[in-house]
């Protein structure tokens, strides 16, 4: 029962480190972006969530839509007036630039709204559900199930529609796909955008369960970062995979060596990965 | 390429900057109205090394709040009056960088090229440790504002003085006062953030306990930056403990707190160090905040009567938040109080000659509004009863020590 707790808890805790990681492993995959920013975005999300809740009563888990909206804009606005300068530079520039920007955007979140850690207090928290023995925290559950329906929708995205079939047929060759009449410096926008987009609405939904500071930023960075290399760069599955198999090594590493070796062996593991399959799990595939 | 550390002074400061609230104004007019014009004006000077970049920035910025307020309501009082000499307060800052080897240097620095008065010790025990050499040598009264550690004070130097209680001060009165509110506590479960303070505090907390014939069912770390605990909570669960007790700072407790609420885990009593010290801690936890218990050096809910520069507790509060739009925390007005008693030494001694003022200084037993004051043979505040807290329907209430209590520590409750 003990493992069967643990195991619910790392899924649980794995869902939300894929919601994390799948916009930066997009931005990653298509533009060869390493996009530092994205722990903001997050961050951002977060702050979106918080005030739509505080001023205006919309629950963080409606509030996607309008923390996705506004980060998409955003991330828009970035990728076509600035990266998209740069974006043929090697991607030790436009890692730079990335850094730069986080600089001035996480100063600007912490002039605007301070260090101070707030939560969200829901009015009617969903509380815990007992079902078998097993504890499931169902704020955590649901904003799990959200984030992996929300991914489902990027990947359904990305292999119907046309802007999707852009977005992949850019990332596989952009001079093919600008022979064929993709704009390819929009899709960078765009695709940037949704990484953007990604990162709000994942951040909505953390808001329900991480308390909110800038401070938190590099947290989700780092997560973002691990979970790619882990699962594979630039795939959806690898996001969800590499998401779910550090929740789960976490979780197991505390329980059996430890709470404050939990990460340690998540690590380890990533290093021996490196050396074993430098691919990550899922190895390097496309979205398409 | 080394850069030297950069130096600051507190101007002394123009009558329209002041913002100070109406019983210092009131003191003011009132002395401007009384006082002889008599007074020669003279400065003495304040060293103060502190880290106002780096690594412990934030901590070196709350002193540094502290010790203006102190500054400002002293120069707004018309100066430290010795004789027929009127002493506005001058404050040297020297920012170390967070790093200990310089604080030493800064304070060497301070004493022979800008020839302070006095000494405010670096940040934390072990750069107040390692400054305190050098005001011995140059036999210069200096005041630690937050060092703990009773290694800092037992080296036998005479010049150190230091305002924190030993760390013990906070997890033995909570001890005590829960085994006396409920006899039936007998098991403990200790759950410490890995870092230098929550560390130290946890280990005290676990050796109270042991002293008091508890069952300490589990020691667990957490490592810094750790986004997840359901696993040690989980652990924590199955072992059914009376008592949990978590250090780490805020934004830790506050997600060990949803998550001991998510995984059912409720005891007896719950105490944390060091963030429900924080209004932030209460407004984040919201009801789950309810009956959490806590020890800190100060709190804004304690009141005494000071015969110092602020007053009262409750008129202390008022100035800093008036000065700078924010609850003072235990850093800031320990750092306050420093400057406060030192202020009254230098007065009591008549003088400002550091033997004098030493004196003064190891004889003082007085009250300010940070509490009782009174330093033991080592130099370190005996006097001190760091407040026990509990919050209560979204307040904070001390229930411990007597002179200050508003309630009784309530057992249960934990949601």
């Amino acid at each position: 029962m003990l493992y069967a707790q643990i195991l619910v808890n790392g899924l649980i805790l794995g869902g939300l480190y894929a919601c994390i990681a799948v916009g930066f492993s997009l931005v990653w995959g298509v533009l060869n972006v390493i996009n530092i920013l994205h722990g903001s975005f997050v961050v951002l999300g977060s702050y979106v969530a918080y005030f739509a809740y505080v001023h205006l009563g919309i629950h963080p888990f409606l509030s996607i839509v309008l923390s996705g909206a506004l980060l998409f804009a955003l991330g828009y606005v970035i990728q076509a007036g600035l990266i998209n300068r740069v974006i043929a530079a090697p991607v030790l520039t436009t890692l730079v630039l990335t850094f730069g920007l986080e600089l001035l955007l996480n100063n600007a979140v912490l002039v605007a709204f301070s260090a101070d850690y707030r939560a969200v207090q829901l009015a009617n928290p969903m509380g815990s559900q007992i079902i078998g023995g097993i504890v499931f925290p169902m704020e955590r559950v649901m904003a799990t199930l959200l984030a992996l329906a929300l991914t489902g929708l990027l990947y359904l995205m990305l292999a119907k529609s046309k802007i999707g079939r852009s977005i992949v047929a850019v990332r596989m060759d952009p001079e093919a796909a600008a022979l064929m009449g993709v704009k390819v410096k929009r899709i960078y926008a765009v695709t940037f955008g949704v990484g953007a987009l990604m990162a709000g609405a994942a951040g909505s939904l953390l808001s329900v369960v991480f308390p909110i500071s800038p401070l938190n930023s590099t947290e989700f960075l780092g997560i973002a970062f691990v979970v790619c290399v882990l699962g594979g760069l630039g795939s959806i599955a690898g996001a969800m995979v590499g998401g779910l198999a550090l929740g789960v090594i976490e979780s197991f590493g505390a329980l059996l060596i430890g709470p404050q070796h939990g990460l340690t062996i998540a690590f380890s593991l990533l290093i021996l990965l490196l050396i074993v399959r430098p691919t990550g799990i899922m190895g390097r595939r496309g979205y398409e | 390429m080394r850069r030297s550390p950069s130096r600051l002074s507190v101007p002394r400061l123009s009558a329209s900057r002041l913002m100070l609230p109406a019983a210092i104004a009131a003191g003011l007019a009132a002395a401007a109205l009384t006082a002889p014009a008599a007074f020669a004006q003279e400065t003495i000077k304040v060293g103060a090394p502190l880290p106002l970049t780096g690594a412990l920035s934030p901590e070196g910025l709350k002193q540094q709040r502290g010790y203006d307020l102190w500054a400002k309501a002293v120069n707004a009082d018309g100066g430290l009056k010795v004789g027929d000499t009127a002493y506005e307060v001058e404050i040297v800052y020297v920012d170390y960088e967070s790093q200990t080897p310089r604080a030493v240097q800064s304070a060497e620095r301070l004493i022979t090229e800008d020839e302070v008065n006095f000494l405010f010790s670096p940040f934390g025990s072990g750069a107040a440790k390692a400054a305190s050499s050098v005001s011995e040598r140059y036999q210069i009264p200096t005041i630690a504002a937050t060092a703990s550690s009773p290694s800092v004070y037992d080296q036998g130097y005479q010049y150190l003085f230091g305002t924190f209680t030993p760390n013990d001060t906070l997890t033995t009165p909570l001890t005590d006062l829960v085994l006396e509110a409920d006899d039936t506590i007998k098991t403990i479960a200790v759950y410490a953030r890995n870092d230098l303070f929550p560390l130290a505090i946890a280990h005290e907390a676990e050796a109270a306990a042991k002293a008091k014939g508890l069952d300490v069912l589990s020691f667990d770390e957490y490592a810094i930056g750790t986004m997840d605990h359901a696993s040690a909570l989980t652990l924590m669960r199955t072992r059914q403990p009376d008592w949990v007790f978590v250090t780490g700072y805020i934004n830790d407790l506050i997600l060990i707190r949803r998550q001991l609420a998510d995984l059912g885990v409720a005891p007896k009593v719950l105490s944390m160090i060091a963030g429900p010290a924080y209004k932030e801690f209460i407004e984040a936890a919201g009801p789950l905040a309810d009956n959490v218990s806590s020890a800190a050096w100060w709190h804004p809910a304690v009141a005494y009567d000071g015969d110092d520069i602020f007053g009262t507790t409750a008129d202390y509060v008022a100035a800093f938040e008036a000065e700078y739009g924010a609850t003072p925390d235990y850093a800031e007005a320990s750092a306050s109080a420093a400057g406060a008693i030192l202020g009254m030494a230098i007065e009591a001694a008549g003088s400002i000659d550091p033997q004098e003022v030493r004196e003064a200084l190891a004889q003082m037993d007085a009250v300010t509004f940070y509490g009782p004051v009174k330093f033991g043979e080592t130099g370190q505040i005996t006097s001190l009863e760091p407040p026990v807290f509990q919050i209560q329907d979204g307040t904070t209430k001390v229930v411990f020590p007597e002179a200050v209590k508003q309630t009784d520590l309530v057992i249960g409750g934990i949601k």
